[in-house]
């Protein structure tokens, strides 16, 4: 499926001026009750840096100012009111792929620009988080939409720190969702033809994005029956009642139900006669009436979802797992529940009030408590950790980078299937097991991957640096003058680099092992990169405390 | 057995690594056995991820059951005609054929060397239509969804909490007899997976061409063997967070096997057997290289984790799963002949495992999560040409059907493994440890292994 030249800027004409009237949420978006921002605490380096380790895509040297100088909340608040970054207008204006493989490299591109550069660097954290929680994936039948999961990504940034309810629609409406979780195209029964509405979506939506499989009390813990078994949130009668709501959708503009338009940019479209009218059962003992309107159905049953008692915590809990730690107390998810029930102005799945509470809350912000705090930096986010704090860059102005799922076991909507990369309840075999604790990002963490990570980022800083003699065009390079005019004080280039990776936070081991590796070089260039190499590739940078 | 050289070096290393505190002793769960293996077998688990739509594989040919089928799967049905006739040893009166596209698994049944297991599925108690109907029976927690299916095949936990899997059981059970060995027991091409996670031993995850080895330490690297050791220092010297060591675990693995891998890789050309250059292909192909060369790694023990995708069929079935079935039987067949080309056909076998069966009725243009459904097992010690258990009804709303032709799956995953574990060498008294289900089910073996 290819658009044309003209089709492209029609539709994106369509898209602006549909954004331009609200269309996306993140315009009425009731802002987080800030108050008043107190005298400025001192935030150390060290602080700053792990908080934005949690709220970007890596520490710069100019943010830690930032963020020092002005204080986490207002940080937060100056971040809710940045211009969304967006992959499919800039894609746009990219020469038109050659295929579609170029066509996601295109999308890849976006993605590395908008979180390298991007000022809104809170939001493409979130939208990313959210990208792993409500996933649509390059791998299948979108592999020839490029545009359509950069739209599918352009949803989520822009509702990023909107309401979780209108979230879920645009979700549940974009044409790549429907394609992925095969809703497009889903049509009321036909009994003569043992055709019955497809379930995918009707399980995953609720499995995945919102409510999950079992009861949850409000601070995330399962609730248990008089047999200590688990409750199920739904069963097949259910799942049954939200298959037949979500019938008769298909692509925007398609001239009948069976003749697609693939018009991926604008949210799909109802044709009555392929919905089905009957009463449908959704959670909570709420029967839908029949005779309703497909796009009625849909309002209600996503109501029906939102509202029920599971989604705070559950998505609560992910986001802090995306975000924060691997492990929140009950007491921390219960916290950012209670704000995702209300958000002080008795507004209910406001993102921007979550998100904030997240960040804020005192076990965020407290110094590590113990051996068990923290998580698993994301492979990718630790290449965008390191290119960020050295300012990478190609002279082509672009990121190139077709496959970083073959270093890092991840890239933006490239998951294996809907279940994402990795679950928010792995667990490792060892000691996080035996301690009924998750570690997620160490499902993609094994003895071949533990060493590509590594393997590219030795590339990435050995061979792609600013003092590379020969630079080629399209390679991305890492800045390293700064450093390299410290190089005749190692211990200063040292905790220069330190503190661009760690804020400061370097072991002894660490700090003497880099001096002694540096020793070894007598070019200024190899000494530099050999002590970015070493703080980038040990186990203390990939773990965020 | 030429391999004192590498064993040497390996232990050297290992020695070494543990010296520093970075490997771990053997396993510390109750024995299964005392005496040591002398023998060499293999368990390769080729999970299909997604579910498969095994009720199209296999087919009813006879016209009777036929035309019940093909009333049931409509728009999604085989034609009668195209599908491949085969010729079951222990026929049970009804004709059945394979999936026009499966090739492969039809040359393997005819030739002996594949058996299907009819109707397998998690249970916990055998369970019927009416049972079912009235909440009358334990069943598995969260039936028709995708991980928790998985993770009931993988891991058999039942309603309990228990996060090991069975081929992880398996390994910690026999830690103690196979303590020699320089691989892990449990090796993997496909990344982590419930399956092999032990409460005392880990798997080994490899690449499709071996072992993942560290650049910036090769020899050739600028200071390559000082970074390496400065690594490995700083490994050695711990973390204070949980997460930090379970990767510096990891990364500890890595080093030590790298070497053994590579070095005994490069000893064997490449095998005479072509694999389909698909993603089971291509992992199937490196699980064979590494059999061949599996003296080097002195092993009695082994099993292989595999997956491959594709298989949730919510839409376009009739499009997709012939690739799907080609790719399989193709696979398998390329598998079962490298292992005729290296000589250990009687000493591996390989089993299918996925989510779930689909649904008999269709969504249109594909199909939905089930249950029960068809398992494959292919080697030389396994009964082949044969169909193990019950077929079961394939209509809609028949005796095995709960609600839009999902079936009750008649033998149990739990059946299954324990089969396959007791081959393996585990004891009939130590299966209740591998497959905490059994006890449940009269038959403690489905006889299909030699």
């Amino acid at each position: 499926m290819h658009f044309s030249r003209t089709t492209i800027v029609t539709i994106s004409l369509l898209l602006l001026s549909s954004c331009g009237g609200g269309g996306g949420s993140s315009g009425s978006t009731t802002p987080a009750p800030s108050g008043e921002t107190p005298t400025a605490p001192v935030i150390s380096i060290a602080e700053a840096h792990r908080f934005l380790r949690q709220a970007s895509f890596g520490p710069t040297p100019a943010e830690v100012d930032n963020v020092r100088n002005i204080g986490f909340e207002a940080w937060i608040d100056q971040q809710l009111l940045e211009t969304p970054s967006l992959q499919l207008p800039y894609m746009d204006d990219l020469e038109e792929p050659e295929n579609n493989r170029e066509g996601q490299t295109n999308r890849l591109d976006a993605w590395f620009r908008n979180v390298l550069n991007g000022e809104d660097q809170l939001r493409q954290r979130v939208a990313f988080a959210l990208s792993e929680i409500m996933v649509v994936s390059d791998q299948g039948n979108l592999f020839n939409f490029p545009n359509g999961l950069a739209n599918y990504y352009d949803e989520l940034t822009l509702h990023a720190f909107g309401n979780y309810q209108e979230l879920l629609k645009a979700v549940t409406l974009t044409p790549a969702m429907g394609l992925y979780l095969s809703m497009l195209g889903n049509q009321k029964p036909d009994k003569a033809m043992n055709i019955r509405p497809d379930e995918n979506y009707a399980r995953e939506v609720m499995q995945l994005f919102s409510i999950g499989l079992v009861m949850l009390n409000e601070n995330g813990s399962t609730i248990l029956d008089q047999n200590n078994q688990p409750i199920p949130t739904y069963d097949q009668s259910i799942i049954e009642g939200f298959a037949h709501v979500f019938t008769g959708w298909t692509f925007y503009g398609s001239e009948s139900f069976n003749q697609p338009s693939y018009i991926f940019r604008l949210p799909m479209a109802a044709f009555q006669d392929f919905h089905d009218e009957g009463e449908k059962r959704l959670l909570n003992e709420v029967v839908l009436p029949a005779g309703q309107t497909a796009e009625d159905d849909l309002d209600a049953a996503l109501e029906n979802i939102a509202s029920h008692a599971n989604v705070p915590a559950f998505i609560g809990r992910q986001l802090i797992q995306r975000l924060v730690s691997a492990n929140p107390s009950a007491a921390y998810i219960g916290r950012v529940a209670a704000v995702f029930i209300d958000d002080g102005y008795g507004t209910r799945g406001n993102l921007s009030a979550v998100v904030k509470a997240i960040l804020l809350d005192p076990e965020a912000r407290a110094e590590p408590a113990d051996a068990n705090s923290g998580k698993l930096t994301e492979p990718l986010l630790r290449l965008t950790a390191v290119w960020r704090a050295f300012d990478a860059s190609a002279a082509n102005n672009r990121y190139l980078f077709a496959y970083p799922e073959f270093s890092f076991s991840q890239a933006p909507l490239r998951a294996d299937s809907v279940f994402n990369f990795f679950r928010p309840d792995f667990a490792p075999p060892g000691e996080i097991s035996k301690l009924g604790l998750v570690s997620p990002e160490m499902q993609i963490t094994n003895e071949t991957t533990s060493v590509t990570v590594n393997n590219y980022l030795a590339l990435a800083i050995f061979l792609q640096h600013s003092a590379v003699a020969e630079k080629d065009e399209a390679t991305i390079y890492i800045d390293i003058e700064s450093e390299l005019a410290l190089v005749d004080q190692p211990q200063t280039l040292i905790n220069q680099v330190a503190d661009k990776l760690l804020g400061g936070n370097i072991s002894e081991q660490l700090r003497s092992e880099t001096a002694s590796m540096m020793e070894h070089w007598d070019t200024q260039a190899g000494k530099v990169v050999e002590a970015i190499h070493m703080i980038a590739t040990s186990p203390e940078f990939a773990v965020l405390r | 057995m030429n391999n004192t050289l590498q064993r040497r070096k390996f232990l050297k290393l290992s020695a070494a690594l543990s010296a520093l505190g970075l490997i771990g002793g053997p396993g510390l769960i109750p024995q299964a056995r005392s005496a040591e293996f002398t023998d060499y077998k293999c368990l390769v688990n080729v999970f299909l991820l997604g579910g498969n739509d095994s009720f199209n594989m296999l087919v009813p040919r006879s016209d009777a059951e036929y035309n019940i089928y093909a009333a049931s799967r409509q728009n999604l049905a085989i034609a009668q005609e195209a599908l491949l006739p085969i010729s079951p040893l222990d026929s049970d009166g009804i004709l059945y054929g394979f999936h026009p596209m499966a090739t492969g698994l039809q040359g393997l049944f005819e030739s002996g060397d594949l058996a299907v297991v009819s109707n397998v599925g998690p249970l916990l108690e055998p369970v019927s239509k009416d049972d079912y109907l009235n909440g009358n029976t334990l069943l598995p927690p969260q039936l028709f969804s995708h991980n928790d299916q998985r993770n009931q095949w993988q891991s058999l936990r039942g309603t309990t909490t228990l996060s090991t899997g069975w081929a992880g059981r398996i390994a910690d059970s026999l830690a103690d007899d196979l303590s020699g060995q320089m691989l892990p027991t449990n090796i993997s091409t496909s990344g982590n997976s419930r399956f092999q996670s032990g409460e005392s031993t880990s798997p080994y995850t490899v690449n499709n061409s071996g072992a993942s080895s560290y650049g910036a330490f090769r020899r050739n690297a600028e200071y390559g063997p000082e970074r390496q050791a400065s690594f490995e220092r700083q490994l050695a010297n711990g973390f204070d967070n949980i997460h930090s060591r379970a990767l510096a675990d990891i990364h500890s693995r890595s080093l030590l096997y790298a070497d053994l891998i590579n070095d005994a890789l490069r000893l064997v050309p490449e095998l005479d057997t072509p694999f389909p250059d698909s993603r089971l292909g291509r992992r199937l192909r490196i699980v064979a290289r590494l059999l061949a060369v599996k003296d080097e790694f002195e092993v009695n023990r082994q099993i292989y984790y595999i997956t491959t995708g594709g298989f949730d069929t919510h839409n376009d079935q009739n499009q997709d799963q012939p690739d799907l079935l080609m790719d399989l039987g193709d696979c398998l067949l390329a598998f079962q002949t490298a292992m005729t080309e290296i000589g250990l056909s009687d000493q591996i076998t390989t089993f299918t495992q996925s989510d779930f069966g689909r649904t008999l009725t269709s969504n249109g243009d594909g199909t939905d999560h089930g249950w029960g459904g068809h398992q494959l097992v292919s080697g030389g010690a396994v009964l082949g040409q044969r169909i193990f258990g019950t077929m079961p009804s394939l209509e809609i709303d028949g005796p095995d059907d709960v609600a839009g032709g999902r079936i009750i799956p008649t033998l149990s995953a739990d059946q299954y493994a324990a089969t396959l574990a007791n081959w393996f060498g585990v004891d009939d008294s130590s299966l209740d440890q591998i497959a905490p289900n059994l006890p449940a089910f009269n038959l403690r073996n489905l006889g299909f292994m030699a």
